[in-house]
């Protein structure tokens, strides 16, 4: 049996007040980092420095690029430069994090260290997976393979004794999403104007809330947990928003990687049909764009089937929208996991315990503390990124070339850590049972119907301008 | 005879087995088909990031495109 590392055998800090200093730390890190390093001219400029000011943090880390016959292309970008370096120090950032963390909660350095090691190859392992051109290109998302290889190890060999203080999955995840909060800027949500912000905000949270409703109330799917992560991938973005409610609602693991796998599947299915279905139809180009933004999970599969469509179409306008409305919808996961964890702590779990105290007291006990981190680390970020052209691009280049990159390493070795401690026989009567699965289309098909509706009315029809011959 | 303390390890290496085979022979032989390589060349050319699980992790941030001022009121 797998060492469950929880919150309560601690000496020092809690696991979530320790996610909160080590993420806040990072991303402190990258802000004075890339503020040193700001361009002597331009610095505003947007054209000069399109993902904003270069910072030096993005030496030192990388993870595998894709290839396609042999593993050792991953090793080099595509101009060649070598990334060995890069990728290893990457791995040695999630042995930081591992590390860092065992202080603050007061456990013994020497115990952690080889097994934080062991950890971080593996997660290289499941991005070199992830790498594989076709498995890429079909957006099958590196933590699909990090459970793998998760599972695999934990399904046959078991947890050797040494691993076991290193299997810190939970308070990787939640340190990762501390430092994916400095990406989710609320300035993203008026990139399209009101059409945008309706189509994301007026479809997302109705859709999440009558799946999740649906699953509880009408299913009778006994984990309202399940239903959430389940409803919360399938409405807002996939994998991430997965992540992010997973731990907001403290979901099971098992929970989570049959919601990541749903999410996945159905993503790879809709990138491929929804295109040629949209020029079939003669949707509207833009109304299609803002649809498949809408409606796949995934960021990098909304793009994907906007150029297939733009392709398709001669057009680039449908892609522009589609990876636009899914930008918004990124920087609702913010809000959207808050309010899951004040639901949470302040009606689910209440419920199922009895009243002790006050209401506001007791969500306070139970709520996720760390969405909290989450939460600041979003805050700061954005008001940074709104207060001159010059500190959107120094928000923009500590996040797009640092921040993102040591996220996913993070989520990375969480998800193997996971995948370890994951028994396929738990997992068994939740595919048996075919509910998920029923959840998770019906709630597609209420999101695929809502969002076309939305996208027609305000892309298509109430704020389209009319363009004169 | 395999004995319960070899069992592990073996059912392992078999696993890793069935994986290298299809990540090494059977992935790069799908991905070598006309309609795969058509797909991947595509996206490709485009500088398309289909694995990004959000926005920052794509090629190009999605900022507001200029077309859209001109064919979307955007703030009534």
């Amino acid at each position: 049996m797998p060492h469950d590392v929880t919150a309560s055998d601690r000496r020092g800090f809690h696991e979530d007040t320790a996610a909160i200093v080590v993420g806040g730390l990072l991303v402190a890190l990258a802000l004075v980092v890339g503020w040193n390093a700001r361009p002597a001219e331009d610095a505003g400029s947007r054209k000069a420095f399109p993902k904003g000011w270069p910072n030096p943090l993005a030496a030192t880390i990388d993870k595998p690029q894709t290839w396609d016959d042999s593993p050792a292309m991953s090793l080099s970008d595509k101009k060649g430069k070598p990334l060995t370096v890069p990728i290893l120090l990457g791995m040695a950032w999630v042995v930081g994090v591992l590390a860092g963390g065992a202080a603050l909660r007061g456990r013994s350095l020497p115990a952690v260290l080889p097994g934080a090691a062991a950890l971080a190859l593996l997660g290289g392992l499941a991005y070199l997976l992830a790498a594989q051109k076709l498995i890429n290109h079909y957006n099958l998302e590196y933590p699909l393979w990090a459970l793998l290889v998760g599972l695999l190890i934990g399904n046959t060999v078991g947890v050797p004794r040494w691993l076991e203080p290193a299997l810190q999955g939970e308070f990787l995840i939640k340190a990762g999403l501390v430092v994916f909060g400095a990406e989710v800027l609320f300035s993203r949500l008026l990139e399209l104007g009101l059409p945008g912000l309706l189509t994301s905000w007026v479809v997302t949270p109705i859709v999440l809330v009558a799946t999740y409703w649906f699953g509880v109330h009408r299913m009778k799917i006994p984990s309202k947990s399940l239903c959430m992560v389940i409803s919360a991938d399938m409405s807002v973005c996939g994998v991430s928003a997965a992540i992010a409610t997973g731990a907001a609602c403290k979901a099971k693991k098992e929970e989570l990687s049959l919601a990541i796998g749903l999410s996945l599947l159905f993503t790879v299915a809709m990138m491929v049909a929804m295109p040629p279905f949209i020029r079939w139809a003669r949707i509207d180009p833009i109304v299609g764009g803002a649809w498949l933004g809408g409606t796949i999970d995934a960021t990098g599969a909304v793009v994907a089937a906007g150029e297939m469509l733009g392709k398709e179409l001669d057009d680039k306008r449908p892609a522009e929208v589609a990876a636009t409305v899914k930008m918004i919808q990124n920087s609702m996961i913010g809000i959207i996991a808050f309010a899951v964890a004040v639901y949470w702590a302040g009606w689910v779990e209440r419920g199922s315990s009895g009243p002790r105290t006050s209401l506001a007291a007791e969500a306070w006990d139970r709520f996720p503390k760390f969405i909290l981190g989450f939460v600041a680390a979003s805050v700061v970020c954005s008001f940074l990124h709104t207060r001159s052209p010059e500190t959107a691009l120094w928000v923009d280049g500590a996040t797009l070339s640092f921040t993102s990159r040591l996220r996913g390493w993070l989520f990375c070795v969480g998800f193997v850590c996971m995948g370890i401690q994951t028994v396929f026989r738990e997992l068994a009567p939740f595919l048996a049972s075919g509910r998920p699965l029923l959840l998770y289309v019906l709630g597609q098909c209420l999101n695929l119907a809502l969002s076309l509706a939305m996208a027609s009315l305000t892309f298509g029809w109430l704020f389209r301008k009319v363009v004169e011959p | 005879m395999i004995t319960p303390r070899l069992a592990g390890p073996l059912r392992l290496a078999a696993c890793a087995g069935m994986v290298a085979l299809a990540w090494l022979v059977v992935l790069p032989w799908v991905g070598r088909l006309p309609p795969m390589k058509q797909h991947v060349r595509a996206m490709d050319d485009g500088e398309v990031n289909p694995a990004a699980m959000v926005y920052t992790e794509l090629e190009r941030l999605p900022l507001r495109p200029d077309w859209a001022d001109r064919e979307i009121v955007l703030w009534p």
